[in-house]
């Protein structure tokens, strides 16, 4: 009998104890925001202290599926606050397509790049296209279009030991924002400035072509970057991506990035294009998250940790957070991308 | 589960633990021992058909849908499940019904495993596969009997898929391969083919595939083909056990093959890597994010560990690349250059074409181009089938029989392919041909809808039927297979089959699908005797069917 009271009460103080937790628990209630988020700002959003300080200062938790800039746009909203694509043409597009969203915000920055290995870039460098200024790299992007083009082979610039011709790999241009922008930045390349409404129908069979060279393209900045690190020189020579990329990487897989460091090369196309990151709010619970995303920790972080380059300093940033990347303190001859209007030509042509 | 749901409401999770922690410790108290222990999940070991193995004996469970060449490092994800005391439940399809499946609504696997992360893609358009990571990376390459390879001059220099089309045409060269429209190997390598075929082309475009000449130069390579296999692992299990000079497969299970080659005293394969139409299988493991965060966080627990540096050199020693720096030295012994092998090779694959183009690419191979299917189907019309048993076979003959239905899964028949249908109970009712017409094909099942399941069952005697049939044929010009289809033990006649069979000569595979009480025993006998494969149907007999008819 007395040992049937005591299983009551430890029992009954359990129970207590579980009430009394959740009532303490319920306190700091945390609004769950749900969206769509182009593939690059994963690690970001999955970063602990990044989350810790969204939840304790701002009682946020970014709940999110991958999707590309455009393909988001276009997708079922249902249920999602927030759409966070990489460009303000996916911005200029939501527009279009749904009307202003309750508040829009460009977070981050960061520079559309080409990525490639040792070998090939010393071979670039040689036949001229790639130079190097205070060990930074640079490709001269108009003398790159013309060696695909040209169907230039890798054998004929020193590379036999890669097949076929040299070609640009980027993610395709209709469903993800890097090779988009890619686009744009040929559109303005070919254009010798940026490409207007009215100039760009007479570039668009060449932009149209350059792409084809391309065959499948994947639809994520993510997957095209890993596949370009984990496949080796032989498999995407070339690659388009976005700064913030390795400088990601280079933090989050430290013993990776020291075993191929040595062979990596990034290199800043001239000229090139900012990438802006933009929060689209959809509803006014997501629109309040802005703040938290601005937020000088969380900024620091971004660029420390994830290589975003803050949006409010112009694009300046402390390259010596990255001591053994070649990182240009200053990103200059930044282009503009081509308005929407213009860009929507060059998707649709490359659609068809 | 109701009870479960409102506890987890009224008291949130950390109520709900506790609720259950209280539950269960009341029910050990009052000494209701559990239900038994094992039960197991109804899909016990499947006889040879190569579906669901499951890993472990845990509680929770990680369920994979994972291509065939990843059978090899069930002992790596064993290891795994042991320590954690989780099951993991591996189910293997080709990449493109993985593809397929991944596109449904309803999806019952945690993860996908196919060969190459471009079917994942295809796949994905519900966009719920995340954190995808490359495990391993397999090229395509082809293997041939190393002396063969040295006549015809493939050894220590570099080879293309014209050389090897050649060697083809002149007679000197058959292989084996697997359905280019049903295993990303055999699409692979097909590619690979138009590729080099096309000739001066940065990226197969549409009309390069229509061009009469370079089709008339795939049907003549595609002509070479001795065997066919739906699965990349099982043509690998069927060229060992002989009969084959050479094969198109991962390197890693070239390698794996000639492990058991040379074991049996055998000749071992020497790997071509065709440099002008290489491909790479990325072998991509992602999670299909279903809204279980705990599902999620087991998977990304598997994945940590499938990537970390040691079980990557566990995987380097099956003949597996792996990313960022190729192979470790000390399993660089691995990939011996006896075999051909080339651990240092950078791999430079040819550019797939887009999607659009690929899909045309298969469609012209299946209706088209792949060496025509001469198919016998010996089916179980016997009484037991009555019912569900003839439902379940009519909506199987629906889908191969009927082009539209067909074409889906990319198994619609080419104009020269030959349908033989034997339906049978004790004897042989009738036998029904088709040619690969529409038309035609529609009134082999119009024919079968008419008969009605009575009598015993004698496969054996139906099969002879079969073969007989399969004589008025060239079958070398042919891809042959005899499918037998049955739900009961037959009067046991296979010394007398066997004995005609091995007389026969022709080496036929017979296929069998098991339905209903079928005697495993007899239908691996016929496995045995011809090479072939037993898919179970039991579970799902439309299923079965169409993964057997990729198989010739």
């Amino acid at each position: 009998m007395k040992t049937k009271l005591i299983g009551l009460i430890v029992v009954l103080a359990a129970i207590a104890a579980a009430v009394i937790y959740v009532t303490v628990g319920r306190k700091t209630q945390v609004t769950a925001l749900n969206g769509y988020v182009g593939g690059e700002k994963i690690g970001f959003l999955e970063d602990q202290e990044v989350q810790d300080i969204l939840r304790k200062d701002y009682h946020l938790s970014l709940e999110y599926s991958k999707a590309g800039s455009l393909d988001m746009v276009a997708a079922d909203k249902e249920g999602k606050d927030f759409l966070w694509p990489s460009s303000q043409t996916a911005l200029e597009y939501y527009k279009s397509e749904v009307g202003k969203p309750v508040r829009s915000e460009t977070v981050f920055n960061t520079p559309i790049v080409i990525y490639t290995r040792k070998a090939v870039s010393d071979a670039l460098q040689k036949e001229g296209t790639v130079y190097v200024q205070d060990g930074i790299y640079y490709v001269d992007l108009a003398k790159l279009i013309k060696l695909v083009e040209d169907g230039t082979s890798w054998k004929s610039i020193g590379l036999p030991q890669l097949y076929g011709n040299v070609t640009v790999s980027s993610t395709d241009p209709v469903k993800s924002n890097s090779g988009n922008m890619f686009a744009g930045l040929l559109a303005n390349t070919l254009a010798g400035g940026v490409a207007t409404e009215s100039n760009v129908d007479q570039y668009l069979p060449e932009i149209k072509q350059i792409f084809e060279k391309s065959g499948y393209m994947e639809s994520s900045s993510a997957d095209i970057f890993s596949e370009f690190l984990k496949m080796g020189i032989g498999s995407k020579p070339l690659v388009v991506g976005y700064e913030s990329q390795l400088l990601e990487f280079s933090v989050e897989q430290p013993d990776i990035w020291k075993q191929v460091k040595d062979d990596i090369v990034m290199m800043y196309p001239v000229p090139t294009v900012w990438s802006s990151h933009v929060w689209i709010a959809m509803d006014d619970q997501a629109a309040g998250a802005v703040d938290a995303l601005q937020d000088s920790t969380i900024q620091e972080l971004a660029w420390k940790k994830h290589g975003f380059r803050t949006a409010v300093s112009g694009g300046s940033a402390d390259n010596t957070a990255f001591p053994d990347i070649a990182v240009a303190p200053q990103v200059n001859q930044v282009g503009q991308m081509p308005n929407y209007k213009t860009m929507k030509k060059i998707i649709d042509a490359l659609s068809r | 589960m109701r009870k479960g749901k409102w506890v987890k409401k009224f008291f949130g999770r950390a109520g709900a633990l506790l609720m259950a922690a209280i539950l269960v410790s009341a029910s050990a108290l009052a000494g209701c021992g559990g239900s038994g222990s094992g039960g197991g999940s109804g899909s016990q070991e499947t006889v040879s058909s190569g579906r669901s193995t499951v890993l472990g004996s845990g509680s929770k469970k990680i369920r994979i849908l994972s291509g065939s060449e990843n059978r090899e490092l069930e002992p790596v994800l064993s290891q795994y499940a042991d320590k954690n005391h989780l099951q993991i439940e591996m189910t293997y399809e080709g990449s493109l019904d993985i593809m397929r499946d991944l596109g449904e609504k309803d999806f019952a696997y945690d993860a996908v495993w196919p060969a190459s992360s471009i079917w994942m893609n295809a796949g994905d358009s519900l966009h719920r596969v995340k954190h995808a990571q490359s495990i391993a990376i397999n090229p395509v390459v082809f293997g041939i009997r190393k002396s063969l390879a040295q006549e015809l001059g493939f050894v220590g220099k570099e080879v293309s898929v014209n050389d090897i089309l050649d060697a083809i045409m002149a007679g000197k060269l058959r292989f084996c391969m697997t359905s280019a429209t049903q295993s990303n190997s055999g699409a692979s390598a097909y590619l690979g083919f138009i590729q080099a075929l096309a000739g001066d082309t940065d990226v197969i475009q549409k009309e390069d595939v229509e061009k009469q000449e370079v089709q008339d130069k795939l049907r003549e390579l595609l002509s070479g083909i001795d065997r066919s296999s739906g699965s990349s692992e099982w043509l690998r299990d069927m060229f060992v056990k002989g009969g084959c000079d050479a094969m198109v497969n991962y390197e890693c299970l070239i390698i794996s093959a000639n492990k058991e080659l040379e074991q049996a005293g055998q000749e071992p394969l020497y790997v071509i890597y065709p440099y002008d139409g290489l491909s790479i299988a990325d072998s991509p493991l992602g999670y299909v994010d279903q809204g279980d965060k705990e599902s999620e966080e087991r998977f990304l627990g598997l994945q940590e560990y499938l990537l970390s540096p040691d079980v990557q050199s566990q995987i380097q020693k099956t003949g597996r690349r792996t990313a960022y720096t190729g192979i470790n030295e000390e399993n660089k012994s691995v990939f011996k250059s006896e075999w051909g092998l080339q651990p240092d090779r950078v791999l430079s694959p040819f550019k797939f074409p887009d999607w659009s183009v690929i899909e045309e690419c298969l469609n012209i191979y299946q209706s088209q181009l792949r060496k025509p299917s001469l198919t016998v189907y010996c089916l179980d019309y016997s009484g037991s089938m009555q019912g569900e048993g003839n439902e379940q076979l009519m909506k199987a003959m629906e889908q191969l029989l009927i082009q539209e239905n067909a074409e889906k899964y990319f198994l619609q028949a080419s104009a020269d392919d030959v349908t033989i249908l034997v339906p049978f109970d004790n004897s042989v009712r009738d036998v029904y041909r088709s040619d690969g017409d529409a038309q035609n094909m529609k009134a082999l099942y119009d024919t079968l809808q008419s008969l009605f399941p009575d009598g015993g069952t004698d496969m054996y005697t139906a099969m002879e039927q079969g073969l007989q049939e399969m004589k008025n044929y060239d079958l070398s010009k042919y891809n042959p297979a005899l499918i037998v289809m049955t739900d009961g033990q037959s009067q046991d006649y296979y010394d007398q089959f066997e004995e005609e069979y091995l007389q026969d000569k022709s080496g036929i595979p017979i296929f069998s699908i098991m339905y209903g009480d079928a005697d495993s025993q007899q239908l691996d006998q016929l496995a045995q005797l011809s090479n072939a494969r037993v898919f179970d149907g039991r579970e799902d007999l439309v299923g079965a069917f169409q993964k057997v008819r990729g198989y010739n």
